[in-house]
């Protein structure tokens, strides 16, 4: 038997151990700044309305930031092997997403296009099923990251209360269902984005009470 | 009906492509599992074959008989290409994987049989490989490293089988080969565990371990039939080589 198969065998996957630490690394510095940018964003639900702007700008330094991290991912992976090491990063760039999403909504109350997230975090939302030449965020972190926002909007309202911002709930309410109405439409399979869409339904149920 | 505002239709043309892009994802999902399912069937069918060559006559007939569900095989991977194109092919690895390791592990044994070797990923790949529209011959489907690994550290088992079936022949020359080469897979297994993580390959190995302890065994128990059936004949025990 020929040693050198399994020599080069060898190799090649000390190779790849190697590139995996470097992509937990990446992963770990995104994971920092967008913990960061979390807690800056969380302020939004302490102000009224029209003081949310301050809160949207006071993150422009970490989308900064972000961007740089998902760079420094990007760089890492050839394109061509992008979905052997997917897993590794997909919750750190949903998290990315959601962040958008939820800065989006406060900028201009309307839910952040993937073109949006494009500008904000500097890569592609792959909406369709076909092949991919580059680094892209797919759309199922694109949609986890809505689901995300269906949990800020129940708290916003409740929040909104508290500030006596007396219309936001209403507004909260119709952007709501009629996202709601969206995500409805998907067919969903019995995977991680199935079990967040059923929870979806009691934060709609928590805005309308409010 | 209530109107809808131009807000809410544009968010439902948006979730309509979504739920196509969704959709279509999901049914190349579930083609790739089908027919990675008919790729494992057929490939432990071409093992059961395979492992007949004790029983039968002629290896020929054996090699010739895989040789024509081979041709089976490729069709299916023909199928099963059109949905692994470019980046589809890491995508859906987890779903055609399965088929791929049974199929190698099915050429393997092939190869041991015949040649008495390892198959190399290469090999596999030329296996794999038949002419293009273009005249080109290419290799089907990519053959990670880990599918190439999982496909031959499942060698072992059958190998034992085959094993089994030699020593109940009497033919110690097979068993020798046999056991020689369980141990080099496990030295060689042993080297890839020590390298990163390979999903799965730690099971793999308790089988690899235990089929080489009964092919040991096995063989322990042939030579001592056979040299005390040479001393009850006479004649000088066979020196047992192992």
């Amino acid at each position: 038997m020929d040693v050198q198969v399994f020599v080069d065998l060898q190799d090649r996957l000390d190779q790849e151990s190697t590139l995996r630490e470097s992509i937990k690394d990446a992963v770990k510095e995104l994971n920092k700044t967008c913990r960061l940018a979390s807690a800056k964003l969380a302020k939004a639900h302490a102000v009224p309305k029209s003081q949310s702007q301050e809160v949207t700008d006071s993150i422009k330094p970490q989308f900064e930031a972000i961007r740089q991290n998902i760079g420094t991912l990007v760089a890492l992976i050839q394109p061509v092997a992008f979905y052997k090491y997917h897993e590794m990063w997909t919750n750190a760039i949903q998290g990315a997403c959601a962040l958008v999403v939820f800065a989006v909504y406060l900028e201009s109350a309307r839910l952040a296009t993937p073109e949006d997230i494009q500008a904000y975090v500097g890569c592609r939302v792959n909406t369709d099923n076909t092949d991919i030449a580059e680094f892209v965020i797919t759309l199922e972190e694109y949609l986890h990251a809505i689901v995300s926002l269906f949990n800020e909007l129940s708290r916003l309202a409740v929040n909104s209360v508290i500030v006596n911002d007396v219309q936001r709930p209403q507004e909260i309410s119709a952007f709501a269902s009629e996202l709601y109405a969206g995500f409805q439409l998907l067919n969903l399979k019995n995977d991680s984005l199935r079990r967040r869409f059923d929870s979806i339904k009691y934060d709609i149920k928590k805005i309308e009470e409010v | 009906m209530a109107d809808i505002t131009d807000s809410k239709r544009q968010v439902l043309a948006l979730f309509t492509g979504y739920r196509d892009t969704l959709d279509s994802h999901h049914d190349q999902r579930e083609r790739v599992i089908k027919c990675s399912r008919d790729i494992t069937a057929l490939s432990k069918k071409i093992v059961f074959s395979l492992l007949r060559i004790t029983q039968e006559s002629s290896p020929e007939s054996v090699f010739k008989d895989a040789e024509n569900k081979h041709k089976q095989v490729l069709d299916l991977f023909r199928k099963i290409s059109v949905e692994l194109q470019g980046s589809n092919s890491l995508k859906y690895n987890r779903q055609a994987t399965p088929g791929l390791q049974e199929y190698i592990e099915a050429i393997g044994l092939w190869a041991f049989l015949q040649d008495n070797v390892l198959i190399s990923k290469d090999q596999v790949l030329q296996r794999l490989s038949v002419p293009g529209p273009d005249g080109v011959v290419a290799p089907l489907v990519s053959v990670t490293d880990e599918d190439y690994i999982l496909g031959i550290s499942d060698l072992p088992g059958e190998v034992n089988r085959y094993c089994i079936n030699a020593i109940g022949k009497g033919e110690h020359e097979a068993v020798r080969r046999c056991l020689m080469f369980l141990r080099q897979m496990k030295e060689g297994i042993n080297m890839l565990m020590c390298s990163g993580y390979v999903r799965d390959l730690d099971k793999k190995v308790a089988v690899l371990d235990s089929s080489l302890e009964k092919t040991e065994r096995a063989y322990y128990s042939m030579s001592i039939r056979d040299s005390e059936m040479n001393t009850q004949n006479g004649r000088l025990s066979m020196a047992v080589d192992i």
